[in-house]
């Protein structure tokens, strides 16, 4: 055996046995991998599962990333864990259907029904275009109108509160937002859009396609994604608010109108926030009251996993839970995909505790 | 007219009182040094100016005009920069951004303001794309300084500039001061560093206990043998 070989297999000794647990992990990863190639080599696993369940993976990836930047920028900047965040995505969902509903069925079924969701009318991309982009925007706008109303009436008058007393008032704020929702549009599950099958996006021969919402969904994620970047780069806004993510004193001494900032930061959290709520629903194609709230364990989770208070932690962090959760069903029920993909944040926070982008600039 | 005027100040953090009818002036060009043991409440008048102590009663007026109920970028704007002695630059920012920072208020980053800090302060174009986090003590320092001279303030505050840094450092330091100093921005500057700050400073304040104990020039309080004997080692 040749001597490169021989240190090679020193360093990898000497690594098991100082990470006795990480390198049981990477084992695991490796034999999970084998499994998968060995698999769809013999057939036993199909390949177009294997792509829908990466597609689904990803797709879940984006809204909680999305859904999970507004989390993000509201705890570096605002210094609390904000537990209204999943019934703002509810907000959204609800007012902005609301509107693609009435532009919509304009015509066809009364105003009432269709300002509550529930006029059953099947909305699709293509056939409804305007409406879809209308809702889409007043999503984002009937959200941050909220979460503004909310940071005044509630928030801003705790602002030097501790962390934990602003947790729970959020916690207040969630009650309340989501029975108002349940109160106003009632609290059944309906059908809210129609599906269109359209072979646009041809991932690979014979794997499948992607549906028209479902390529909506990717692209007015990574367009608002990038757009949050730039901003938070580019600008003088966004360097204010990364600032005041460092140091809100020293942002204060030098300059920085602080409050205004603040204000700034629920705009862009909740408005990408309420377009998420709005595009789930594009994709799910039902909604019910809880959809924000079920969602919240989630996007914490996706948001914890890549370093909370980095936006780019909340889509990272996002994409590993959602894709976890979807391919682990290779190997187990789906039951246990959420719980799989739990555990691999509390893996990963073991060995990261402060997250996988940690210390990675953030709003 | 005096450009700062600190008048009877009384002030603390909640219900603690740290200063106890404090007075404090700084004249235009004026480079003026609070020395005194620690927990004399040196910064916490600095503090009190800004409105980051809690204000107990007094005055606190800047350039004729009232200032202890204004916000801080309204303090600011009329002139008055202020570094603190930690935690002063924005780690995750670059050097630049967080010059850039120091004009928020202006519309627009003023270049020749910008220029003339990285003139002043060579190191800190040298490092521009840099994030602060990664500089050190004495360039950090550098950096706060230059972020409080964007505006050009007709007074800088500086709280223990020198705190932390190598012997060298600090000489070099100081006479960066003096530069600043020299250019027409009035300095108020509370240091540790007692024996060097009253050498350099035109008047000098001994705070003990937060009360004025004693005001002179700084050349008379070297000389002066009490002060040399309590609060200079001799």
């Amino acid at each position: 055996m040749c001597m490169s070989a021989i240190d090679t297999l020193g360093r990898g000794n000497t690594f098991v046995r100082t990470h006795p647990s990480l390198s049981l992990v990477f084992l695991v990863g490796f034999a999970l991998g084998v499994d998968l190639v060995h698999g769809l080599y013999t057939g036993r696993i199909p390949l177009e599962n294997v792509s829908r369940l990466f597609w689904n993976g990803l797709l879940v990836g984006l809204i909680l990333g999305l859904a999970g930047i507004g989390l993000s920028m509201t705890y570096s900047i605002l210094n609390f864990a904000n537990f209204s965040h999943g019934d703002l995505i509810t907000v959204g969902a609800f007012s902005g259907w609301s509107v693609t509903y009435l532009l919509a069925g304009a015509g066809v079924t009364e105003f009432g029904t269709r300002l509550l969701i529930d006029a059953n009318l099947n909305v699709t991309v293509l056939g409804d275009p305007v409406a879809v982009v209308a809702g889409l925007v007043l999503a984002s706008i009937l959200t941050i109108l909220i979460a503004l109303v909310v940071d005044r009436l509630v928030y801003r008058p705790m602002r030097d509160s501790s962390g934990i007393s602003l947790l729970i008032a959020s916690i207040g704020v969630a009650l309340v937002l989501r029975h108002l929702v349940a109160f106003v549009y009632r609290a059944h599950t309906r059908g809210v859009t129609g599906s269109e099958r359209v072979d646009i996006l041809p991932v690979l021969e014979g794997t499948g396609d992607v549906s028209v919402n479902t390529a909506t969904l990717m692209i007015v994620a990574v367009a608002l994604m990038i757009g949050v970047h730039l901003l938070v780069q580019r600008t003088k806004l966004g360097t204010a608010m990364r600032a005041m993510a460092d140091n809100q004193d020293l942002a204060l001494i030098t300059g920085i109108p602080t409050e205004r900032v603040v204000t700034w930061t629920w705009i862009l959290g909740a408005g990408l926030t309420g377009a998420a709520g709005f595009l789930i629903v594009l994709e799910r194609g039902t909604l019910d009251f809880n959809i924000g709230w079920g969602l919240l364990l989630l996007i914490f989770a996706a948001v914890i996993l890549g370093g909370i208070g980095s936006i780019y932690g909340a889509i990272g962090g996002g994409l590993v839970i959602g894709l976890t959760q979807s391919l682990s069903t290779i190997w187990i029920p789906s039951d246990f995909a959420t719980p799989a993909a739990f555990s691999l944040m509390i893996l990963v926070l073991l060995f990261r505790p402060s997250g996988l982008f940690s210390g990675v600039t953030t709003a | 007219m005096a450009l700062l005027e600190v008048s009877g100040l009384d002030a603390g953090y909640g219900d603690l009182q740290i200063l106890e009818d404090v007075d404090l002036e700084v004249d235009e060009d004026e480079y003026v040094a609070i020395v005194g043991p620690n927990g004399a409440g040196k910064s916490t008048v600095m503090k009190s100016v800004f409105g980051l102590a809690t204000y107990m009663g007094g005055r606190i007026a800047f350039d004729g005009e009232e200032i202890g109920e204004l916000r801080p970028e309204a303090i600011i704007h009329r002139g008055l920069g202020y570094v603190p002695q930690d935690d002063n630059v924005f780690p995750s920012l670059s050097v630049e951004e967080n010059l850039e920072m120091g004009a928020y208020i202006l519309p627009e980053v003023p270049g020749d303001r910008l220029r003339e800090v990285y003139d002043r302060f060579p190191i800190l174009e040298a490092r521009k794309t840099q994030t602060a986090g990664n500089l050190s003590g004495g360039q950090r320092q550098m950096l706060a300084m230059g972020r409080a001279l964007m505006l050009d303030p007709a007074l800088l505050m500086l709280d223990e500039p020198s705190a932390g840094l190598a012997p060298d450092l600090v000489e070099e330091l100081f006479d960066r001061i003096d530069a600043v100093n020299d250019a027409g921005t009035a300095i108020l500057m509370v240091e540790q560093n007692a024996s060097e700050a009253l050498r350099r400073c035109d008047r000098g304040y001994v705070l003990v206990q937060g009360r004025n104990r004693y005001v002179d020039t700084g050349e008379s309080l070297l000389e002066n043998e009490q002060v040399r004997q309590d609060f200079l080692g001799g």
